[in-house]
């Protein structure tokens, strides 16, 4: 089927009359803007740190980003236990949480906090895929998604965080899981000050040119997400909490003098 | 003042039939710049309510005769957006399949200017020396504002009348409904179009509405007056012609 | 194939200008997108350039589009996905089926998809006996109304919360409310529990990327983010113009996108899928199908004229600026696509002659283009289309129609054609105008053909004197 699809495009293309495909469509060198923009990212002043910051603290408002800004993990820790004890599940009436199995989250210890326990922390699990002989179990991945349904927060890192539009970009990986950022009433997002980017376009510079970024790939998930959850399409009146979660708190970790 | 060719004029057939004082305005105001004006008297329609239609082939029968007619022209006017439009830029559509009659189109399109377009742009002229004392406001026609962006030139010669009071309507720039055979054809949906137009004008109080089109004015022209509203319906060159 | 229903534009327009609820529906959607668009436009850091440049990235990959939619099936195969090729709408209709019996699917959850709403997914599950809910809110909505969206992004915008809240009680069995908080929480919870049971999610694809091998979906609500994230299954449909070669430009693409389609400087979320579920992954689809939709596309790519009309992203900014939908609504297009954008598509996909009044019936003001993030000049299509009408094309298959009004204009051109016959013609009409109704020296009736005229409008009669008389007259006078 593909090959007469495709002929049938070929055709109507006139490639039979000699119209040539394009040479350049895949682009394989940065152009000279975007070798500025690398550039721009790598050598960043604390000056413009700040401006992004800046940046970043008057969009959060508009998009309804609920944006915390912590100097220290046990702050960050604290910020977020307080919220989870302030906040109440919307589904049913038990308070459980779920969170990537992240470095960053992870340092964060919520687990042994004083005034969490009794409040369950579901960490995303990682499987053993080096026996690729063994398929994962599906069990184990039904007692996680049973998981993240229970929860009414769900707490990721992201890759980057863009200041001018406050997008996190999140990717699917081992532990990071996509439901957490979405199946939960509340979105908390962990991110550290230097993973934050000026615009959309560096974002997308960096994931197109960055060696590292290139050879790990957009992976088969990648998410920009911008703000809660919203619709308006009830007589245009804008609601928050359509089908992904209500509110979406940001906490950016500042650089520990 | 260095040397101003004479212009030919190129007539809307409507203006021609059925409102003759706007091109007699215009005319007014050109001879008072000291411009030499002509007007071949065989001239008729250009075409674009069978080009609009999709008539092409009748559309092209009047290209031709336009173009046999105005091409010895060296600056050629008309009182109408939408028809400089139809010969600037449709013109040379018509003939994509005939080069050497698309090149005579091509030319004779640059040189075709829309009334404010020539004083404004080649004239440097936004003050004719017109004084008006009423309370005017401004219809954008779509062809003149999009398709030719001629906007900034009938708002500069507007501005400078002496004792005018120019007020701006909600949504100026959106279209009054007019669309030629449109308005005919699908009769309701012009007029629902048009009835928003005719709010936006009763609302800024004005009792002159002014545009560069008279197709969309005689549109407007038409329900002030089936409402019984006291709005004056006049062309730019009107106001400008006044002294 | 979904068929369309766009002979009775005139009846239905007729009826949504008289429907006091849409219009005021109308006026508020495009007196509150419309400038907001208009706004965003200006404060892209790339200035309006980026408009034009956007353009041509869509032109490059429709002149393209034999290597880009070779090289995006490869790329999403060597990530796991499965690509399916559907020469027509019967053809994908009938592949999202197949995969829907074989993996026992009973429920489906779907995301806003025109393309699905153009071969008529829905129908084609629900006869193989698939439960299919739609889960953008406003698709919920008219789902459970039985209706046709009439906005291609806001396809609810013509029901008032009062009905929304009616239908929700009928249909949901909530507590009646108007409060749209409440009813999108009805909604949310009714909903959340179809999601977290589907079998299968359904997605459309906005925008695919083919160096990477991902498409991309984006939406507000999450409700696409959900429907491919927790079903085991995900099926993408795409028309097999929504592509672009990399990264680069799609971001650029994107974002004028979201900025055309609601105001924003992207949308809430976008999301790259590029195939199911990697190894040690703890959620996503377990299998990941792409179904590229031809369905009368590849005919408009033949046509040097309408292949403009490919580069259209739908993000139904057109919509939000046109006077005549600003008037009509969506619904008198009789196709799930409608505005100016509809005026142009649906013809070229169903039938020219069937959609006869879709060319015909606006008044190119030309505001669409300039409301259109990526500039089509949807104008000259519509013109391109009416000369088909009027002058028939076999290669279109279309029939010349208006045989009436072909006559009218070639007597007309006779006229025309010669001075003397049109002075004649003009001191006939003179006379003959006095026979008419007036109000205040105006006519207030004309007779067949122009009687529309006239119907709330009144008419300036002839002039005494045509100018050129006049100035004849005048130069003879100098003599
Ligand atoms: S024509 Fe332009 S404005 Fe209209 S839907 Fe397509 S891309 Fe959007």
């Amino acid at each position: 089927m593909q090959q007469t699809f495709i002929s049938t495009i070929k055709q109507a293309l006139g490639r039979s009359q000699g119209s040539k495909p394009a040479e350049d469509l895949f682009t394989t060198e940065p152009s000279e803007h975007e070798k500025i923009v690398l550039t721009q990212i790598q050598q960043r002043t604390s000056a413009q740190h700040n401006a992004n910051m800046s940046r970043l603290r008057e969009v959060t408002g508009p998009l309804y980003v609920n944006l915390h800004e912590h100097s220290s993990l046990e702050e960050t820790a604290e910020a977020i236990a307080a919220l989870i004890k302030e906040k109440s599940p919307e589904w049913g009436t038990e308070k459980h949480v779920c969170r990537w199995d992240h470095p960053l989250i992870n340092q964060l210890k919520l687990e042994s906090l004083p005034e969490l326990s009794g409040i369950p922390i579901h960490t995303t699990p990682i499987f053993d895929v080096t026996d690729q002989a063994r398929p994962i179990p599906s069990s184990q991945k039904e007692q996680f998604r049973a998981q993240v349904e229970q929860s009414f927060i769900g707490i990721t890192s992201a890759d980057y965080c863009v200041a001018a539009t406050a997008t996190l970009a999140l990717r699917s990986r081992p532990g990071q899981s996509r439901s957490v950022s979405l199946v939960p009433s509340i979105h908390v997002a962990v991110v550290k000050e230097k993973k934050l980017l000026s615009t959309l376009e560096e974002l997308y510079t960096l994931l197109k040119w960055d060696p590292a970024e290139r050879k790990e790939g957009l992976t088969n998930n990648l998410s920009l997400i911008s703000g809660p959850s919203k619709t308006g399409d009830i007589e245009l009146i804008m609601v928050h909490g359509a089908h992904g979660p209500r509110e979406l708190h940001l906490f950016i970790i500042g650089e520990e003098q | 003042m260095k040397h101003t060719p004479p212009v030919t004029l190129f007539v809307q057939c409507i203006i021609d039939t059925i409102y003759p004082d706007v091109a007699e305005a215009m005319v007014k105001v050109l001879e008072d710049l000291n411009i030499q004006v002509s007007c071949p008297t065989s001239q008729t329609c250009c075409g674009q309510p069978a080009f609009n239609s999709g008539h092409r082939q009748v559309a092209k029968a009047a290209a031709c005769k336009f173009i046999d007619l105005f091409e010895e022209a060296e600056i050629i006017i008309s009182p109408s957006g939408s028809c400089v439009n139809m010969v600037r830029h449709h013109y040379p559509e018509l003939f994509a399949d005939d080069p050497e009659m698309q090149k005579r189109a091509i030319k004779v399109g640059a040189k075709t200017y829309e009334f404010t377009q020539y004083l404004v742009d080649v004239l440097q002229a936004e003050d004719v020396g017109a004084r008006f004392a009423r309370k005017v406001t401004y219809h954008a026609s779509c062809h003149l504002n999009r398709f030719l962006g001629v906007d900034r030139q009938p708002r500069a010669l507007l501005s400078h009348i002496r004792e005018m009071e120019l007020i701006e309507m909600k949504d100026a720039d959106r279209c009054c409904g007019f669309g030629g055979t449109f308005a005919v054809k699908y009769s309701d949906i012009s007029e629902a179009i048009l009835k928003e137009k005719v709010d936006n004008i009763l609302q800024t109080g004005a009792e002159v509405v002014t545009g560069c089109d008279m197709g969309c004015l005689m549109n407007i022209q038409g329900m002030l007056s089936r409402i019984n509203a006291s709005v004056e319906v006049k062309h730019i060159a009107q106001l400008l012609a006044e002294r | 194939m979904a068929g369309i229903d766009s002979e009775k534009y005139k009846q239905n327009a007729h009826k949504a200008i008289a429907d006091p609820v849409l219009q005021s529906a109308l006026t508020s959607l495009q007196g509150r997108l419309g400038p907001a668009t208009k706004k965003l436009y200006n404060t892209l850091p790339e200035g309006q350039e980026l408009r034009k440049i956007a353009h041509q990235y869509r032109r490059k990959a429709i002149d393209n589009l034999d290597v880009l939619l070779e090289t995006l099936a490869e790329n999403i195969r060597s990530h796991g996905g499965q690509v399916h090729f559907a020469p027509s709408a019967e053809d994908a209709v009938e592949i999202c089926v197949r995969i829907a019996l074989e993996n026992h699917v009973r429920t489906v959850v779907k995301g806003k998809s025109m393309v699905t709403e153009e071969i008529g997914l829905n129908d084609g599950l629900e006869q193989a006996g698939i439960e299919v809910t739609e889960t953008d809110l406003g698709e919920y909505i008219i789902q459970l109304a039985g209706e046709r969206p009439t906005h291609i992004v806001a396809p609810a915008i013509h029901k008032t919360r009062e009905q929304i809240g009616e239908l929700f009680t009928e249909k949901l069995g909530t507590p009646y409310t108007d409060d749209p908080p409440t009813l999108t929480q009805d909604a949310r919870r009714a909903l959340r529990e179809k999601f977290l049971t589907a079998d299968m999610g359904i997605s459309g694809c906005n925008l695919a990327c083919a160096e990477t091998g991902h498409i991309t979906t984006v939406s507000n609500e999450g409700n696409i983010r959900m429907a491919t994230t927790l079903p085991k299954l995900h099926v993408a449909v795409m028309g097999m113009e929504r592509i672009v070669a990399n990264l680069e430009e799609q971001q650029a693409i994107l974002r004028l996108m979201s900025m055309g389609a609601a105001s924003q400087q992207i949308g809430g979320y976008v999301s790259y899928v590029g195939g199911p579920a990697a190894p040690g992954h703890s959620d996503g689809p377990e299998q990941f199908h792409l179904i590229i939709v031809d369905n009368g596309r590849s005919k408009i790519l033949a046509d040097e004229t309408f292949r403009e009309m490919l580069c259209c992203i739908r993000c139904g900014a057109c919509l939000n600026i046109c006077p005549v939908y600003g008037k009509i609504g969506g619904h008198s297009y009789g196709s799930a696509y409608s505005g100016p954008v509809g005026a142009v598509v649906t013809p070229l996909l169903f039938g020219i002659n069937d959609a006869s009044d879709l060319c015909s019936g606006e008044s190119l003001c030309g505001a669409c283009r300039q409301a259109c993030p990526l500039e089509i000049n949807l104008p000259r299509m519509l013109l391109a289309l009416r000369s088909k009408l009027s002058e028939g094309d076999p290669s279109w298959q279309v029939k010349p129609a208006r045989n009436q009004e072909r006559w009218l204009f070639r007597c007309w051109q006779f006229v025309n054609g010669n001075r003397t016959l049109y002075n004649l013609f003009y001191a006939v009409a003179r006379k003959a105008q006095k026979i008419l109704p007036t109000q205040d020296g105006m006519i207030r009736k004309l007779p067949y053909p122009f009687n529309g005229w006239t119907s709330q409008r009144n008419m300036q009669p002839l002039a005494p004197k045509t100018f050129m008389q006049r100035w004849q007259e005048k130069q003879e006078g100098k003599k």
